[in-house]
């Protein structure tokens, strides 16, 4: 039953593709594309909490996927944000152009790969899943009319490319060392050794370029900025998501020493303040919120190096359903311009309404889902991480005074009303999965918030805000030759580490 | 793009036979080595040397641009229902035929099929790309 989750939305990417050439009309081509979007849906509802091999081999031979407790929130926020993205692209899209039902079809695609990674228990089967999505991805960035989209959609594909051949050659190495595949069977055979401990470090690396996380961040920015915007939401919300559930199965299965999960708990607080630091320099709208996806994911790696796994999942979520939002939010009103000051929600209360609402939920506000996970996350760590995560969240607070600060003061270009639905419905998500799941109201939110209004205007009086001018378009060969330096100097590093770990220790 | 009348004819020979041997691959996959893709490949080369040796815009008019990309979308719909319809006789590709080698024979026709029409496409549009210029 499992398998259908990726089975099902493959299945109608390809009648998508088919019924373009048959020359159906747009209509039943748009429903078969909201069909594939919602097929998943019962499948979740019908197949709860069971683990089973496709194809009813044994475990040794077969591939494993299962719906546990560590994937099923990222799987909901996939759904929950694919949902309203549908209903976006729908209307975004010009049907006039003849690449429409293609740009159905990958994003259907993007589905596909996205749900059968999150509900993979098996290294490789997680892998070519992840493949699916990021090759769709490339495509879609591709698709982006903007200045110099092409270009950042060569630099994703080149590094994203390295990156998986890379997590390819260390899971050879994990099949090498221990027979299997599986993750429970990995877990349950895995002794540290050398081997190990160089896959590890080889497909920790991959995977947090991958996700965009900070030393090897520097593809994201442009890819998600230019990209358009459904596009931009399912980038950031959802396909950084599969490398981080990567690293979930990595660390549930994999030996890690304690330096080592130290370390990239460190690598994971960079990226927060690294990505804050940068958002709050921007002036284009739409790469200040992707410098937040830099910031976000390393909550979501902090989670996972302190081997909190539902604490990372349950980010995940939240970071889906409110990054999604707001980038639908914030690109509907900036279709002329994406400088900040040029477009805003004056006169728009939905728009206003729902973007106020992600902004909350972003900076983790209660009883806002942002603020659960971000309790969730923060609860196994130690008094100085804590700290850290504080401070993170009250820069990403200021960062998000300065986006409405600036929205606040212009007016908006007309929006079409299924778009107000998608963002009101991301908003209205965040609000309703926080009061779900429990966050209940912590009135030190308030504090914080003043204390980041407060900085916000000091920061601003100082002039330090929107100093960034937009990158001088560089040779793209360069850049990707520093990332590649930096990539292989974070695989050293990685594993060296694990020579200071005292021998035996898990 | 046409080549001399030499490799004309032999191209022209040697296409049937590729196409049976491919015909074989896919048919024989599960007892012999061999298999969809292989088998889907072989098919893809018959069609890219008839379109090398006779140029790109006579092969068109036997082997449509549609007609791949039809094919390719409905063998790739019909490798997901493959699986689905395993899924009435316990799990998701369930080995439900009860002939020899069950249903790798039907799953390496459609996997044959599909990867020879979109290796076919591919080229198609590569092609078109660089007559553009």
């Amino acid at each position: 039953m499992i398998p259908l989750m990726s089975a099902l939305p493959l299945l109608f990417a390809f009648l998508t593709v088919l019924l373009d050439v048959l020359q159906a009309r747009r209509g039943i081509i748009k429903a078969v594309f909201v069909l594939g979007v919602l097929s998943p849906l019962p499948v979740l509802w019908l197949a709860k909490g069971e683990s089973e091999i496709v194809g009813g081999w044994a475990r040794e031979a077969g591939i494993e996927v299962a719906l546990t407790e560590t994937n099923v929130p990222f799987i909901l926020g996939e759904l929950i944000l694919f949902l309203f993205v549908a209903i976006y692209t729908v209307y975004y899209l010009d049907f006039r152009d003849r690449k429409t039902p293609k740009v159905l079809a990958l994003f259907l695609l993007i589905h596909t790969g996205l749900l059968g990674a999150f509900i993979a228990r098996d290294f490789f089967n997680f892998y070519i899943y992840m493949e699916i999505a990021s090759v769709s991805a490339f495509a879609l960035v591709a698709f982006s009319e903007e200045r110099g989209a092409k270009r950042a959609a060569f630099k994703y594909l080149i590094l994203s490319l390295l990156a998986s051949y890379l997590f390819v050659f260390s899971i050879g190495l994990v099949y090498m060392e221990t027979g299997y595949l599986n993750v429970e069977l990995v877990s349950g055979t895995a002794v540290p050794s050398r081997a190990l401990n160089t896959a590890l470090a080889l497909a920790s690396a991959s995977l947090i370029l991958k996700a965009g996380i900070f030393p090897l961040h520097s593809w994201l920015p442009d890819a998600h900025s230019k990209a358009p915007t459904p596009v931009s939401a399912v980038l950031s919300g959802a396909v950084v998501k599969a490398p981080a559930y990567g690293m979930v199965l990595l660390f549930s299965a994999l030996p890690s020493g304690g330096t080592f999960r130290t370390a990239i708990m460190g690598v994971a607080v960079a990226s927060i303040f690294f990505g804050v630091a940068m958002a709050l320099l921007q002036r284009n709208a739409k790469r200040l919120l992707a410098y937040h996806t830099v910031s976000q994911m390393g909550y979501i790696l902090l989670g996972i190096a302190s081997l909190n796994f539902a604490g990372a999942a349950y980010y995940a979520m939240a970071h889906s359903i409110f990054k999604g939002g707001l980038f639908l939010g914030v690109g509907s009103l900036a279709t002329k311009s994406r400088k900040l000051g040029e477009f805003g929600y004056r006169n728009a209360p939905v728009m206003a309404f729902s973007i106020l609402m992600l902004s909350l939920a972003i900076g983790g506000v209660s009883p806002f889902i942002g603020a659960y996970a971000k309790g969730l996350v923060s609860s196994g760590l130690a008094t100085g991480w804590k700290l850290a995560v504080y401070l993170g969240t009250l820069g990403t607070l200021v960062s998000f005074t300065k986006l409405n600060y600036h929205l606040m003061g212009t007016e908006a270009p007309r929006v079409p009303s299924a778009w107000k639905l998608s963002s009101l419905g991301l908003a209205l998500a965040a609000l309703a999965a926080g009061v779900i799941l429990g966050a209940g109201i912590n009135p030190k939110d308030a504090l914080s918030i003043a204390l980041a209004v407060v900085l916000f205007f000091l920061l601003k009086a100082l002039g330090i805000l929107g100093k960034a001018r937009p990158a001088p378009s560089r040779d793209a060969g360069r850049d990707i030759n520093l990332m590649t330096m930096t990539l292989v100097a974070v695989i050293v590093i990685l594993t060296l580490l694990h020579w200071l770990t005292p021998a035996g220790g898990r | 793009m046409k080549m001399s009348t030499v490799v004309r004819t032999t191209t022209k020979m040697v296409s049937p036979f590729l196409v049976t041997y491919a015909a074989y691959l896919m048919l024989y996959g599960h007892l012999s080595p061999g298999g969809g893709f292989q088998g889907g490949v072989i098919l893809a080369v018959a069609v890219i040397l008839l379109i090398t040796s006779h140029g790109y815009a006579k092969v068109r008019r036997r082997f449509h641009f549609n007609w791949a990309s039809l094919i390719e979308s409905s063998a790739g719909a019909l490798l997901v229902l493959l699986g689905l319809a395993g899924l009435a006789f316990g799990a998701f590709y369930a080995n439900f035929l009860p002939t020899e080698g069950g249903i790798i024979l039907p799953f390496n026709v459609i996997v044959g099929l599909e990867v020879g029409a979109a290796f076919t496409f591919v080229f198609y549009i590569l092609l078109r790309w660089v007559e553009s210029d």
